[in-house]
């Protein structure tokens, strides 16, 4: 081998080569790998991070659900003791009621009979002065009669 | 091939034929030009085709090509991250290169050894060596290039008194530096000169068997053949993959602090 041009021109064809590899190859790939390594990184990320978060979740729904189970529960214990309560309540003053009803229709028939019975006794005493007078016109003292009358009346 | 018979009939001469380069000029301007123009074809479809890639990459799943390219990288840049504790910015590209050319440029070797020469022929080019790398001058102007950037990051590195002086005091000590500057001036130039002889001894001689292949009867020629064809697939990848790693390996050494 001598040292010729053909040498010189080999290694300007390395250099450029090279130099072109380095600008047009090398540099925008190692970005889009480095880019590429740093989503992906990324994306592994974002999901741990999305699966803690389901997990948060999936804990907090339970809770919650405990809760309203609780609370539901709670409501229908409640509920059920209104309604007994309420029940008893009305079966308490309908008993009353009808207690009262009750009371005041035998009072008002004890009056009826009291008023039938002053009514009968006054007519008794006007229809058996009515006869006596008739009977015993002129001879008896009104009033005295009246009074031997009610005293029989009475007894 | 109808030259089958003279060449067996001369095959001294028929070898000195096709290991004879196509070459114009005198003296320092004697150019090869086909091993110039193999070379700077196969660069030319690589770098076409790293252009191509390096417009259209997306950080998003890599198809095609550019999936090639970035195993190819992440190959080169696993060696380079071995051999050098800091990053280097032009290594990576240096290493790349230097694989996918000599690659192709060995791969050139696989193509049948008269085909090529054949046809020029036919247009009237008498004379063709077809691999690049089993002319020396593409050898040696990849280790020169490569021993010039090795003595730049010695200089950068150590500075020039520091680059000489461990040239005075390895491998004996300040106390025997003449002895020490010749033997590390040695070692220092059978870098290059390995580097590149290496390469272009394993294509040459390789060139040459597939020539002697050639020379046999066409009956006989299959086996030999295909069987030092397959052979050579290996010895193509190794010596572009032996050219890649000793020249990172070099820089990273130039690239070293004095110790």
């Amino acid at each position: 081998m001598n040292v010729t041009a053909t040498l010189f021109g080999q290694m300007i064809t390395f250099i450029v080569f090279v130099w072109f590899v380095k600008a047009y190859l090398w540099e925008p790939l190692t970005d889009a790998m480095e880019s590429r390594t740093k989503k992906i990184s990324d994306g592994l990320a974002a999901a741990e991070q999305g699966q803690k978060k389901i997990e948060q979740a999936t804990i907090e729904f339970s809770t919650r659900i405990d809760e309203a189970k609780t609370k539901a529960s709670g409501i229908i214990n409640n509920a059920e003791s209104k309604s007994k309560n309420i029940v008893e309540e009305a079966r308490a003053t309908a008993k009353e009621e009808a207690q009262k009803i009750a009371k005041t229709s035998s009072q008002q028939l004890e009056q009826e009979i009291n008023a039938a019975r002053e009514a009968l006794k006054a007519d008794v005493a006007a229809l058996s002065l009515l006869c006596a007078e008739k009977i015993i016109t002129k001879e008896v003292d009104k009033n005295m009669h009246d009074q031997i009358i009610s005293e029989v009346l009475d007894k | 091939m109808d030259n089958k018979a003279p060449a067996t009939d001369n095959p001294v001469e028929y070898i000195q034929h096709h290991l004879t380069p196509l070459a114009s000029g005198e003296g320092f301007w004697r150019i090869n030009i086909d091993t110039m123009f193999f070379s700077i074809l196969l660069a030319s479809i690589v770098m076409f085709i790293a252009y191509r890639v390096g417009k259209t990459v997306s950080a998003g799943a890599p198809t095609g090509m550019q999936n090639v390219l970035e195993s190819l990288m992440d190959f080169v840049n696993s060696l380079v991250k071995e051999a050098f504790p800091k990053p280097n910015k032009i290594v990576g590209p240096i290493g790349l290169t230097i694989f996918v050319w000599v690659l192709l440029m060995n791969a050139m070797d696989l193509i049948p050894v008269d085909l090529l020469p054949k046809l020029a022929d036919m247009v009237g080019i008498h004379y063709l060596k077809v691999v690049p790398t089993t002319d020396p001058h593409t050898t040696f102007a990849m280790a020169l290039s490569i021993f010039i950037l090795c003595i730049y990051y010695n200089v950068k590195i150590k500075g020039f008194g520091g680059y000489m002086k461990s040239f005075m005091v390895h491998p004996f000590g300040i106390y025997l530096a003449p002895i020490n500057f010749v033997l590390t001036l040695v070692e220092e130039l059978a870098k290059p000169l390995s580097l590149a002889l290496r390469l272009f001894g394993n294509m040459f001689t390789g060139e040459l068997v597939f020539l002697l292949i050639a020379l046999l009867p066409w009956y006989i020629i299959p086996i030999p053949g295909s069987l030092w064809a397959i052979f050579h697939i290996l010895v193509i990848t190794l010596q572009a993959f032996i050219f890649m790693v000793l020249t990172i390996m070099y820089i990273s050494m130039a690239s070293e602090e004095s110790h």
